[in-house]
């Protein structure tokens, strides 16, 4: 379902990162790099704003001919962005958003590690399975 | 022609869609009157510069209307502008082109023509739409002032005009003008209005000129919006956009619905004239009119394009300073036509916002007030306004005004409001909403992709103004959905339109995207002419987009960022830098890459990054200088930091040899404590702290010194760095370079060297390499990772000689244990036998090229300085004058050896010694004892010499025989007269043998060889030149070795009586050690051989030590006791113990014994330092305090004499004692015994069936006083024939002092009674008891002595 999902430390880092097709790695990498931008936008506190409803789920942050890019960001700073193929029009915001869910699951249980030092790329095995299984879109 | 030709082209290239988005274009622009402004000509110079700015800078004409209302009308120059934009003039007047402009420069008239024609042909192209033009001329300068000159016969004022102030100058500028014009003539199909200027003129007018030219092109479009509001509903056209005529194509144009389309497409141009023409608020409201009309038939185009004119009206009034913000913009940014106007960074742009608002809403509460007060000002600067007279003279103007029409240039002012903000302008909030709809009517048009294009521009302006960043990036977005048909070029240009955008909005990672794409299309696949330069450029603009910096260590120090993408980005760099040819740009930034993503690779991108990177170098090396681009910016030096790694420095001291010292050492004052908590001294403490990387020693000037590194290679392949040097600051330092060749991953210590040249603090800041092709500075501050200081600090002091030291001896091969073995540079090794002497001659030569003027040298040993001093000379005083020693020149001086060793035998087991002495020696001895009788009774383990038997106790206890400590202490509990001497006083005489054998080695018994090591170091400080001044010098030390091996070893001693009293025996065992023959001369002629581990017995005849010494010595120490008393109250040293030492050295000084190895040269002296006496010896030693008479048969005996006499016949021996000493004594016995001596050691006293004593044998003498005499007399008669042996003795026993006093009158009494013949002389007794008082301590009572008659009588007794 995804083509690109990827985890970006609170200080704009990358902390993982995972394509379906390793040769467009590097361009997703590019979009998913200028997509911080819209995220720290959107991350910004906005002052009418109460802070208690705050909404992890970014949406679409930006699109273009052949990809959506979706954020979502963690109480703790961290984003995740997934990179979806343009063409996947079956594809519902829901299923961004369960997506999402599912991969900060994974997330928090990745850094309940007591060996995971927070900050540090995530190289958990179990941790990579589990994400492409949600790429895969049978998560 | 020319212009025909390109006119034509351009027509036909019209017929398809407008091509070329005004990137631009902003919201306000729709306002404004579009001028092309163009230098013509062949030459551009930078003067016409000026021009052009000037033109541009009046961008904003006030100007009066026939109605008297003062429109705000604003221009925009342009600098290119395609045809084909024109057609969309209907469609939104403002793309219309209504002026022109050209600025050239002429030398002669034939240039003239050209620009003319030029201007002409320009004018031709936009024929459609041109309102007006002006051509700015300017004419040569010299040449005209020769013309002016030839011309006015030297007139002065003109040369005086063209040298002076500028008012002289704008005076003559009529004349010149006039001349100019004068002098080259337009051609003749030339129509337009031209002004001539000189070149260096300031070009006072040329404002008011341009300002004119605007009020003549306002007047025009007043005109065309008159008539177009004039125009009757019934006879009105449909206006159209290009491309539409198709889509009415079999329309009826009758229709109802048409007639409303063109009633509201002509309101909507109206609008759009209106607004051009400064009536906003009319523009506002027609705009409004026109979208319900369109809306209502779905015009979308044209609802498009009147929802984008409302924007545009509604930003005007809103945002009037965008205006000022893009004018004064392009008044710096002049003519570069790539770069963007809007080049705000995102905080100014932030901030500006804030500001906006504030500014705007302060301005909607004031603008009534601001009103009066800006007509003022307007009519103030309009009275120095220059009113213009031209304007009859143009051409396209329709309507002859001859209203006198004040116009106004106002560059500066802004903000200015003719009212309020009128009730149908559009909410800042809403300006995006209908931007949206227009983009989405747009977009239902594929030929309008440009205006949607322009639009979505516009919109993000707009928003960037609103600050909202999520609705820019919207539009920006939206931009690249649009399939616009366009060139690279244009592709390439929108992006980087929208980077700049990106950029304004503080998206800098979008930016840098963007940027990316537009640095990929300039040599993209299929481009026909990559432009790598570009390329280059944007990649490096993108560079902070992804945290990256051109400065290495900030991008290290960050350690933020992608750095895959860093990566990709950076190699980007490299092949756009490789194929511009920029080598060196390539080496610097695969540097870069090095040095900042080393962290980041894998090991095989490593070597593969590695391996490229020397690739590179080899076109271009790599060096730590910064490079300048062409547009000034500046790369800094990258440095491969940890290529090789550094693992540590070390900054090494010199060698301790060469280490500089202070000649005095300054004694730290540490108070009475030797350690106190207490550091008062605090702040320098805390001051060493902080300088941590200042190194705790010295190095010298001149003097090579040198850094230790540990590099280690982290790449796979072997890896050559050459050109190693120090890199330092502060004084000279001249630094050796090395070259290292690095294993893979093995950390290899290289030392680099260097020379300090000056003196002062030298700042060792790192080490300059020179690998792979780079030559790098790796300073450690710029070390990550490791615990390195910023720098080390290293103080270097003056210049100090060097010495190299030689001896005539050979070298060691051990290694020395002293301390500080670390300076000594040369050795010595010397075997010497005890006692004897050699000498050391020691070379120093001075190899420096300063006088070494201080030498000071000291001996260090492992055996106590007394014996050093002993065992080692230096004639220091001979050694000074030959100070200074000169370079290269050098001085001997000699140390004198002595193989100084103690020869005394120190304490063996007793059983191994008595058999030896029992069994070998008593022979030898008995053969020398000429005239004693040698022999002796044994005890089962003592040795008994004693020549007067009378009594086993009385013998004299050698040392050899003297048993344990345990025994000896029975001993004397059990027997007081068996003394021994060695049991009180062992500890104490130890140290005057200080030299303490290897238990066994020196006995020669055990037939062992052990030597003895004297390890000992000279050292020698030295200084001179200024380091001397300074207080320092250096110290080098030689290490000498001696080995003394045993020589003469004197295993026993004894003391015997002399033939004579005044000399006594001192007889010796000496062993022969060596393992050769020795010949030993023990007294002055008399000389003994002794076989290689063989021993002897030798007696030696010895003066004896005078009672006067003896007197003296126990003064001495009686004055010390009881000094000693006094301050520590501690047990008081026996007397005996300085009598003792008094006899040891007496007999040291007395008796050296020289032995000879013979067959060799070797000789030395044995001394018998150190040598201990028991009290019995002692009491030989030394002069008795008694002095014997006696007379056998009233003959006086001598010694060596011998008495005769016959059995049965009775003899009178009568025995006299005086007391000699300075002290009485008390006390005393007198003991007269017969015995025989059998001269096999058995003395036989049982007598009593051969010799009868008639009278008392033993008499008690309770006291005698000093130089009192006693005698005593008895009869003796011998029954058998034989020898016989009288031992006369007189024994002092202690007593209680208490009852002393008492005592003695009793026991003189009895005494004399008891005693015949005792007479006591008649001044004695009890007289003197104050006497004694003073030395109630006296040696002589103290202790029990024997004194004995020496030698004893020997009686032979013949047969009647």
């Amino acid at each position: 379902m995804a083509v690109c999902i990827s985890i970006i430390g609170k200080d704009n880092a990358p902390l993982y990162l995972t394509t379906t097709d390793l040769d467009k790695e590097l361009e997703l990498q590019y979009r998913v790099h200028a997509a911080l931008d819209v995220v720290e936008e959107k991350c910004q506190p906005v002052s009418k704003g109460t802070p208690d409803s705050k909404e992890l789920y970014l949406g679409l942050l930006y699109s273009t001919e052949t990809h959506k890019i979706y954020g979502f960001v963690t109480n703790t700073k961290i984003k995740f962005v997934i990179v979806v193929d343009s063409g996947n029009i079956a594809l519902r915001e829901n299923e961004v958003r369960a997506m999402f869910r599912n991969l900060h699951m994974l997330y928090t249980d990745a850094v309940c590690n007591p060996f995971y030092a927070p900050g540090e790329p995530l190289t958990s095995v179990k941790f990579d399975r589990a994400v492409q299984k949600i790429m895969g879109g049978n998560a | 022609m020319r212009a025909n030709v390109s006119l034509m082209l351009s027509h036909g290239a019209s017929e398809t869609v407008m091509s070329r988005p005004d990137y631009e274009q902003n919201s306000l622009h729709h306002g404004c009157l579009l001028v092309l402004l163009r230098g013509v000509g062949p030459s551009k110079p930078r003067s016409l510069q000026k021009a052009f700015d000037k033109v541009r800078r009046v961008s904003n004409v006030k100007i009066n209307d026939s109605s008297g209302i003062t429109r705000d009308i604003w221009v925009r120059y342009i600098h290119d502008h395609p045809v084909e934009n024109n057609d969309w003039g209907d469609f939104q007047t403002h793309r219309r082109l209504l002026g022109l402009v050209t600025i050239g420069k002429f030398e002669n008239q034939t240039e003239l023509n050209e620009l003319c024609r030029q201007h002409e042909s320009l004018k031709v192209r936009y024929s459609g739409t041109l309102y007006d033009s002006r051509a700015i001329f300017f004419g040569p300068t010299s040449a005209n002032t020769t013309d002016n000159v030839n011309s006015a016969g030297g007139d002065q004022q003109h040369v005086d005009s063209r040298n002076n102030s500028s008012n002289i100058n704008s005076n003559s500028v009529g004349i010149h003008c006039t001349r100019l014009q004068d002098e080259f003539t337009t051609p003749s199909n030339f129509k337009a209005q031209a002004y001539f200027y000189r070149e260096q003129d300031s070009c006072s007018d040329l404002e008011s000129h341009i300002a004119e030219f605007i009020h003549a092109l306002f007047w025009v479009l007043e005109s065309k919006r008159l008539d177009r509001s004039r125009e009757k509903v019934e006879k009105i056209s449909l206006l159209l956009a290009p491309k539409e005529k198709r889509d009415f194509v079999g329309m009826d144009m009758d229709s109802r619905m048409n007639r409303k389309r063109c009633v509201g497409r002509v309101m909507k141009n109206l609008a759009d004239l209106s607004l051009q023409a400064g009536l906003v608020v009319e523009a506002l409201g027609m705009y409004h009119s026109a979208c319900d009309t369109l809306r209502a038939i779905g015009d979308s185009l044209w609802v498009g394009a009147t929802e984008e004119g409302l924007c545009s009206a509604s930003a005007i009034l809103l945002y009037p300073h965008l205006r000022e913000s893009d004018t004064l913009h392009r008044n710096t940014s002049l003519q570069d036509a790539g770069s963007s106007p809007l080049r705000n960074t995102p905080e100014k742009w932030r901030a500006s916002d804030v500001t906006v608002k504030v500014h705007a809403n302060e301005h909607q509460h004031n603008s009534q007030d601001d009103g009066p007060a800006v007509t003022q000002m307007a009519s103030a600067s309009s009275s120095c306004s220059s009113v213009s007279s031209l304007l009859t003279n143009s051409p396209t103007s329709g309507t002859p005004s001859s209203s006198s029409s004040t116009s106004t240039i106002s560059a500066a002012q802004h903000g200015l409001r003719t009212a309020e903000l009128p009730s149908n302008i559009l909410k800042p909030d809403e300006l995006h909403g209908y931007y949206r709809r227009a983009i989405i009517n747009y977009s239902k048009y594929s030929h309008a992709a440009v205006i949607e294009t322009e639009a979505a521009l516009k919109a993000a302006r707009i928003c960037i103004e609103q600050n909202r960043p999520l609705d820019v990036a919207m539009f920006l977005q939206n931009i690249l959905y649009l399939n616009v048909s366009m060139s690279e070029p244009e592709r390439v240009k929108r992006f980087e339109v929208i980077t700049d955008l990106y950029h304004q909005i503080g998206y800098r990672r979008k930016a840098a995207f963007f940027q990316r794409l537009a640095a990929l299309k300039y040599v993209q696949q299929g481009n026909p002419n990559p432009d790598w330069s570009q390329t280059y450029r944007l990649m490096l603009e993108s560079f902070p987009g992804y945290l990256l910096s051109l400065d290495p260590m900030e991008v290290i120090d960050n350690a933020a960022g992608w750095p895959t993408l860093q990566i990709d980005l950076l190699q980007g760099v490299i092949a756009a830098a490789r194929r511009l040819g920029q080598s060196a740009l390539a080496t610097r930034h695969m540097t870069f890459l090095l040095q900042t993503q080393w962290a980041h690779m894998t090991p095989t991108e490593q070597s593969d990054m590695s391996v490229q990177l020397q690739n590179l170098s080899a076109q271009c090396e790599g060096s730590p200088v910064p490079l300048v681009l062409e547009n000034g910016t500046v790369i800094p030096p990258a440095n491969l930091t940890d290529l090789p790694y550094c693992v540590d420095l070390v900054v090494r001291d010199l060698p301790a040899h060469l280490r500089p010292q202070r000649i005095k050492i300054v004694k730290a004052d540490s108070g009475p404590f030797l350690f106190t908590p207490i550091h008062l001294n605090s702040l320098d403490r805390r001051e060493k702290k902080r300088e941590k990387n200042k190194i705790a020693f010295l190095w010298v000037q001149n003097n090579l010194s040198e850094v230790t590194l540990r590099l280690r290679n982290p790449l796979p392949f072997e890896l050559t760095v050459s050109d190693m040097r120090l890199l330092t600051n502060g004084i000279v330092f001249e630094s050796l370079p090395q070259t290292v060749i690095l294993q893979p991953h093995v950390p290899t210590t290289v030392t680099l060297h260097g020379t300090p040249i000056e003196v002062g603090q030298l700042e060792i800041q790192g080490y300059s390499t020179h690998a792979l092709g780079v030559k790098s500075n790796c300073r450690l501050k710029n070390m990550r990772g490791r615990k390195f200081p910023p720098n080390y600090l290293v103080d270097v002091i003056p210049a100090l000689p060097r010495i190299s030291v030689k001896t005539s001896l050979p070298q060691t091969a051990t290694f020395s244990q002293l301390a500080s073995s670390d300076i000594v540079i040369t050795s010595a090794s010397l075997t010497l036998y005890n006692g004897e002497s050699s000498t050391c001659i020691i070379t120093i030569t001075n190899d420096s090229a300063l006088p070494v003027e201080h030498l000071e040298i000291s001996i260090n040993s492992n055996v106590e300085p007394e014996i050093q001093k002993k065992i080692f000379s230096i004639d220091e005083k001979a050694l000074q004058t030959k100070l200074p020693i000169q370079p290269n020149s050098s001085i001997d001086f000699t140390v004198h050896i002595y193989g100084e060793a103690d020869f005394i035998c120190p304490i063996v087991s007793q059983r191994a010694a008595s058999v030896h002495s029992s069994s070998t020696m008593t022979a030898t001895l008995q053969a020398d004892f000429a005239g004693g009788s040698g022999g002796g009774g044994a005890g089962p383990h003592s040795l008994q010499y004693s020549t007067l038997s009378s009594s086993g106790h009385a013998s004299l206890p050698s040392r050899v025989s003297s048993p344990n400590q345990q025994q000896t202490a029975h001993n004397r509990r059990n027997d007081p007269n068996n003394l021994s001497f060695r049991s009180s006083t062992s500890g104490g005489t130890t140290s005057l043998a200080a030299l303490s054998l290897p238990a066994g080695g020196a006995h020669g018994n055990s037939g062992q060889g052990y030597g003895q090591h004297v390890e000992a170091q000279f050292r020698i400080k030295y200084s001179g030149g200024e380091g001397m001044q300074e207080g320092y010098c250096r110290q080098c030390a030689i290490s000498f070795n001696l080995e003394l091996l045993p020589s003469a070893q004197i295993t026993s001693w004894d003391v015997l009586p002399a033939e004579i009293p005044s000399q006594f025996y001192l007889v010796l065992d000496v062993s022969n050690l060596t393992a050769q023959e020795m010949s030993l001369n023990y007294t002055n002629n008399k000389s003994i051989l002794i076989e290689a581990k063989e021993s002897c017995r030798v007696p030696i005849p010895v003066d004896r030590c005078s009672l006067e010494q003896v007197v003296a010595a126990r003064e001495a120490e009686y004055a010390e006791n009881m000094e000693k008393d006094l301050c520590y109250r501690t047990q008081l040293l026996s007397f005996s113990d300085s009598i003792s030492k008094l006899c040891s050295e007496h007999i040291a000084e007395r008796v050296k014994i020289s032995w000879l190895l013979t067959g060799t040269d070797i000789q030395g002296i044995a001394s018998l330092h150190g040598i201990v006496l028991t009290s019995a010896m002692i009491d030989l030693t030394t002069v008795s305090p008694l002095q014997w008479t006696v007379s056998f048969q009233n003959t006086p005996v001598q010694p060596q004499s011998e008495i005769v006499c016959a059995a049965g016949q009775s003899a009178i021996l009568n025995v006299s004692v005086c007391n000699q000493s300075a002290q009485p004594l008390r006390n005393l016995v007198l003991t007269i015994k017969f015995y025989q001596d059998y001269l096999n050691g058995m003395e036989n006293y049982n007598l009593d069936t051969r010799v009868a004593i008639s009278g008392s044998n033993r008499v008690s003498i309770p006291f005698l006083q000093k130089h009192a005499q006693i005698q005593h007399e008895c009869t003796v008669i011998f029954f058998t024939p034989g020898r016989f042996k009288a031992s006369i003795q007189c024994c002092s026993k202690p007593q209680v002092s208490a009852a002393a006093a008492a005592a003695v009158a009793v026991t003189t009494q009895s005494a004399v009674g008891a005693a015949t013949q005792t007479s006591v002389d008649p001044n004695v007794p009890t007289l003197h008891i104050n006497d004694i008082v003073g030395s109630a301590a006296s040696y002589h009572e103290q202790q029990e002595h024997i004194w004995k008659f020496i030698p004893p009588i020997e009686v032979t007794v013949i047969e009647q």
